[in-house]
């Protein structure tokens, strides 16, 4: 068990491609830290270079306190769980869980005892003379993660273990990582680019765009005051709803129409008073917009919008609506709401909503929730 | 309903097509055993017959109470049996680190490889013979299997190459993660997960060797010819004598074919690898 950090560290692939620009920061003994980003974004890269496989172009990393750069992966005591699972196919469960006690040394007796434990924990037991090939993938899954647990390494890596099951084994498994990881202490890193995943599961969650560190900070901290329209974006599902838009005072103007924005939020963040009657950009989250003449907020401020879908969910019913504002990219793949080739935002309706598509809906809008971007930077306003 | 028809029709030629390769194949091979168990005296008559009108073992006695050819059959097999694990022990490193850390030169790396293919067998001959003659190597064991390691590495090489293409990289990655060395990972990891296409190449080089003619009629002479060398000796040394010739070629063909029958599903299984992973 270990902290681990990371100062400026760079990777440029082949003499070109900048996979990672000066990524910096520090991971606490113990913590359960989570990588997240859209595909290609440099998590898998990022987590290589703390296991060793991958070369580190420049900067410095620490796990403990020593320096390991240089370090060769079998002597950074890391244990790493891979996508594919990696898993031996000529040995049984019980050799692949087996396999990194016998490489450290071991004692036969004592390694079978850790195996037996291992085993246990993950639900193997009776699998444990089978080979790879015979198991399910949630079983293969387990193996994977028996090998990283059964010895006691300075800290787990994880990139991407659930992505190969379906999705209700996937929930299952999340759950049972993440209290696996708590009773075990390990310090832990775990790549996804699943942010539901990344929410649920991380004390702190790292959020990466094209190799480049956007934000790190507890899940709801990112998600109360994510630092940049990508961060915004790109946590919450769906996502944060983004326009172009202007200040007028203390007037919000949305195209043709205009909220009031409540004095406690240029109270709590000066940055915004002094975008007044400035362009700004305005993020609305979806549980922020509800039918007006239904919604059980206590204190909203009214806009008109056609509505172009209704996807009724039983909790709750999630309406498109087409806002007459510019609507902006936060470059996020994952988070474009597209009809067609039309941009909408969407609105996590209550369910006793009665609009239907075609309609214009009487929107209730959160105005003291509102998220407050420079369109320059794209940095939030706070 | 005009595809399906195609299609089957398409089928149809390639499976005709398909026999006739095989028969291409095995007709000469078939031929080869009717002829060795026909009487010597019949084995010229003309017209030939292709079956034998009477069984006999005549020709098989004659090879066996051959002086030279049991030490011949000794010399080959430790001449293949040497030269398959000095062509492994170079090839298998080799194309594990071609096909895993592939460089723009790795190509470049493994069709030079097979530049020494490209040119006739022959034409090696002479150099190899003044390599051999002046390491003292001539007419020795380990002569010969220099000289037949240097023509199976490069086939061993492509193919093991293509066999560890289909190797995840992965593999080598979880192992020294698990606390090998670079090494260890290949060694306890990676050369297990991959045996039957070590096998299959180690069959590869082992007939290269075993059925190899030429170097072995250039550089040996008589400490260690090797088997077929012997058998055309029959048609020279001891006169016309295809009878024996056929018999000889039949036994010594025998421990391959018995090999190849025995390992028949991992060299499918193994030729077929880089099918079926993707
Ligand atoms: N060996 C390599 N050589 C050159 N470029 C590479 C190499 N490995 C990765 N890259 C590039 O680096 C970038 C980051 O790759 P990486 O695998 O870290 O992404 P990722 O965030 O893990 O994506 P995903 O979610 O798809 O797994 C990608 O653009 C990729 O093409
Ligand atoms: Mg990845």
């Amino acid at each position: 068990m270990a902290k681990i950090s990371l100062k400026d560290i760079n990777k440029v692939y082949g003499d070109k491609f900048h996979a990672i620009r000066d990524l910096t920061f520090h991971i606490e003994d113990g913590e359960f830290m989570v990588f997240v980003g859209p595909s290609g974004c440099g998590k898998s890269t990022a987590l290589r270079m703390i296991a060793g496989l991958e070369k580190i172009t420049s900067g410095e990393l620490r796990i403990g306190d020593e320096i390991v750069n240089d370090v060769d992966p079998k002597d950074r005591d890391i244990a790493m769980v891979f996508q594919s699972y990696a898993l031996y196919p000529h040995k049984t469960v019980r050799e692949n869980i087996a396999f990194p006690l016998q490489m450290a040394g071991i004692p036969r007796d004592e390694r079978a005892r850790r195996v037996t434990n291992a085993a246990r924990v993950l639900e193997l037991t009776d699998h444990l003379d089978r080979k790879p090939g015979q198991l399910s993938g949630g079983q293969r899954q387990r193996v994977a993660m028996g090998r990283a647990i059964v010895r006691q390494p300075k800290a787990f890596l994880m990139d991407e273990p659930l992505s190969n099951l379906d999705a209700k084994l996937r929930v299952q498994m999340r759950a049972e990582i993440a209290s696996l990881q708590r009773r075990l202490g390990v310090t832990t890193i775990y790549v996804t680019h699943d942010q539901v995943e990344a929410m649920t599961m991380g004390d702190r969650v790292a959020v990466l765009k094209a190799g480049v560190l956007q934000q790190v900070d507890t899940p709801q901290i990112l998600y109360a005051r994510p630092r940049n329209i990508f961060v915004a974006a790109f946590i919450g599902s769906p996502s944060m709803n983004l326009y172009e838009a202007t200040l007028d005072g203390e007037l919000l103007v949305l195209g043709e129409q205009t909220l009031k924005v409540p004095s406690s939020v240029f109270a709590a963040r000066p940055a915004i008073r002094e975008s007044a009657n400035r362009p700004v950009i305005v993020g609305i989250r979806p549980e922020d917009i509800d039918d007006a003449s239904v919604t059980t907020k206590p204190e909203f401020e009214e806009i008109d919008a056609p509505v172009s879908l209704v996807e009724a969910l039983g909790a709750e019913t999630m309406v498109h609506l087409k806002i007459d504002a510019p609507w902006v990219d936060a470059g996020d793949p994952d988070a474009v709401a597209e009809i067609g080739d039309e941009h909408t935002a969407v609105g996590r309706f209550s369910p006793a909503t009665s609009v239907r598509p075609g309609d214009t809906a009487r929107l209730a809008i959160s105005a003291d929730s509102l998220h407050f971007f420079d369109p320059e930077t794209r940095v939030s306003l706070w | 309903m005009a595809e399906r028809s195609t299609f089957d029709m398409g089928r149809t030629i390639v499976q005709a097509l398909a026999l006739l390769l095989v028969l291409s194949f095995a007709v000469p091979y078939v031929y080869l055993v009717m002829t060795s168990l026909k009487p010597a005296a019949h084995v010229q008559q003309i017209p030939p017959s292709f079956l034998p009108n009477r069984i006999s073992v005549e020709n098989y006695l004659t090879v066996i109470n051959t002086q030279s050819m049991p030490r011949a059959f000794l010399s080959s097999v430790a001449v293949a049996v040497l030269t398959t694990i000095l062509s492994l022990a170079l090839s298998v490193p080799a194309a594990y680190v071609a096909a895993q850390y592939r460089r723009p030169i790795t190509v470049f790396f493994l069709l030079f490889a097979l530049i020494t293919r490209m040119v006739p067998a022959v034409s090696l001959g002479v150099p190899l013979f003044q390599l051999l003659k002046s390491l003292g190597l001539l007419d020795t064991t380990f002569g010969l299997v220099l000289a037949h390691t240097s023509a199976a590495v490069p086939l061993v090489l492509l193919l093991l190459a293509a066999f560890f293409d289909g190797l995840p990289k992965e593999m080598e990655e979880a192992a020294r993660m698990d606390g090998c060395s670079r090494f260890q990972a290949f060694l306890y990891i990676v050369v297990p997960v991959m045996k039957s296409g070590i096998a299959i190449s180690a069959l590869f080089a082992f007939i290269t060797s075993w059925n190899e003619f030429l170097y072995a009629l250039l550089l040996t002479s008589q400490n260690s010819k090797t088997a077929p060398i012997v058998i055309a000796e029959f048609n020279s040394v001891y006169g016309l004598s295809w009878g024996p010739m056929t018999a000889a070629a039949v036994l010594y063909s025998l421990p391959v074919v018995l090999v190849t029958l025995v390992l028949q599903k991992q060299i499918i299984g193994g030729l077929t690898f880089g099918a079926v992973k993707g």
